[in-house]
């Protein structure tokens, strides 16, 4: 396991929480929760990407970790639970993917397309690959709240 | 104890059912998902003293039944553009718990909320601009961006959050805010990452304007399919399938300007 690239996606997936905390206006006392809740996702999703998962995969593991987490926690934290979620998985929201796979649909359209099916491939596997990726980060949030919602009900 | 529902003794169901939406409207502009706008929009109409409350949440407009006894009403009312702002979120929210616990009259909360939205504060432009940039860089490094590009990303980017701020602020439309800010923010990071040597300069291209990617939206419309707002999620899934178009529109554009469109 590369102990060095799981700290460094750990940082910069923290930096990147951070940094959209701003963006989405959260009081200040909170963007060190967005840090660390963005960086614990990173790590996670990390370990399991070097323990050979999918990313759809690695992600679920990392939305659940977060969620998990944050619901444990955030009577201590003082926020509601919902905007650390979102926060902490921004990092992982395959903005690439979903970029390239649109460029790859307009190369399609091109005049001469270069190598037609390798980029046909290449962008119906990074559009699922969004699909996927984005219903893994949210079934792995919601389901620690919808667990908590089971339990309050039967107390 | 105070006597149920006496604070609404002034307060017509025309006043509850509006200033309820109103509640609604501000959260779903800050970026809370259907669940949260209905539980919400709920508990402040039952805590001014509505009896029954019925809610659709739509897109761009809210429809409200609030009833006390016999008598009822409906009204909707315009959704502005929905964006982010967690403060004034948390603030709303908080101020529908400190209704009911004080049982707030209809016109101090009516008050109480116009002070939020007036007084909640934000971050200066120029801290956002830095932020976003500091997080598309961060996002660089995630993507294997090497460190010759870092700082063209970080610099495309919190320039590109400053032409968006001060489009949006002119009231240009939101997907050709997107193409613009694409084709700068990724002509920019390519060219300065060419410059200085990079050998990541396509991803530092689309690093500098993953701050366009609507990671909030996205997540809300699965969150409202998951939680039995179908026709919301969709509606929130089309609108980011196209800001991600534009987006990449500007990205190409960008590109093609730098001699890297295919």
């Amino acid at each position: 396991m590369d102990l060095v690239r799981i700290l460094h996606q750990t940082f910069f997936g923290g930096l990147a929480a951070m940094g959209f905390g701003v963006l989405f206006n959260m009081h200040r006392r909170h963007i060190l929760w967005c840090g660390l809740t963005g960086g614990l996702a990173l790590a996670v999703r990390t370990v399991g990407l070097q323990l050979g998962w999918s990313l759809e995969g690695a992600s679920f593991a990392a939305a659940l970790a977060v969620g998990s987490v944050v619901t444990v926690g955030q009577e201590r934290i003082g926020v509601s639970r919902n905007i650390l979620d979102v926060a902490g998985c921004i990092p992982m929201v395959p903005g690439l993917f979903a970029t390239k796979a649109i460029l790859g649909f307009f190369a399609l359209t091109a005049p001469v397309p270069v190598n037609p099916d390798e980029t046909l491939i290449t962008s119906v596997e990074f559009f699922l690959r969004v699909a996927f990726t984005i219903g893994a980060i949210g079934t792995g949030l919601a389901i620690p709240s919808l667990l908590l919602h089971v339990m309050a009900r039967k107390k | 104890m105070a006597e149920p529902f006496a604070n609404i003794e002034a307060a017509s169901l025309e006043d509850l059912a509006m200033l309820s939406m109103e509640f609604g409207r501000i959260l779903m502009e800050c970026g809370a998902s259907a669940k949260i706008v209905e539980e919400y929009v709920n508990r402040i109409a039952k805590g001014l003293g509505a009896g029954r409350v019925d809610l659709r949440v739509g897109y761009a407009s809210l429809a409200i039944t609030v009833g006390i006894g016999h008598a009822g009403i409906t009204r909707m009312r315009k959704v502005g553009d929905l964006g982010v702002n967690q403060q004034l979120g948390q603030a709303v929210r908080a101020l529908v718990r400190r209704q009911e616990a004080e049982q707030l009259s209809l016109a101090a909360t009516q008050a109480e909320l116009a002070r939020l939205v007036k007084e909640t504060p934000r971050y200066p432009g120029w801290v956002v601009d830095l932020a976003v940039g500091l997080a598309c860089a961060s996002f660089g490094r995630l993507l294997d961006v090497d460190w010759q590009a870092f700082l063209p990303v970080f610099g495309a980017a919190a320039l590109g959050q400053c032409v968006r701020r001060h489009l949006l602020r002119r009231q240009v439309n939101v997907f050709i805010v997107a193409t613009v800010v694409a084709f700068l923010a990724s002509f920019l990071s390519g060219l300065l990452a060419r410059w200085s040597g990079s050998l990541t300069v396509d991803q530092a291209m689309v690093s500098a304007v993953l701050l366009l990617v609507p990671g909030v939206p996205l997540l809300n419309a699965q969150y409202d399919v998951m939680g039995g707002y179908p026709t919301l999620g969709n509606a929130r899934a089309v609108w980011v399938g196209t800001i991600l178009i534009f987006l990449a529109v500007g990205v190409w554009l960008g590109q093609i300007a730098l001699g890297e469109g295919r």
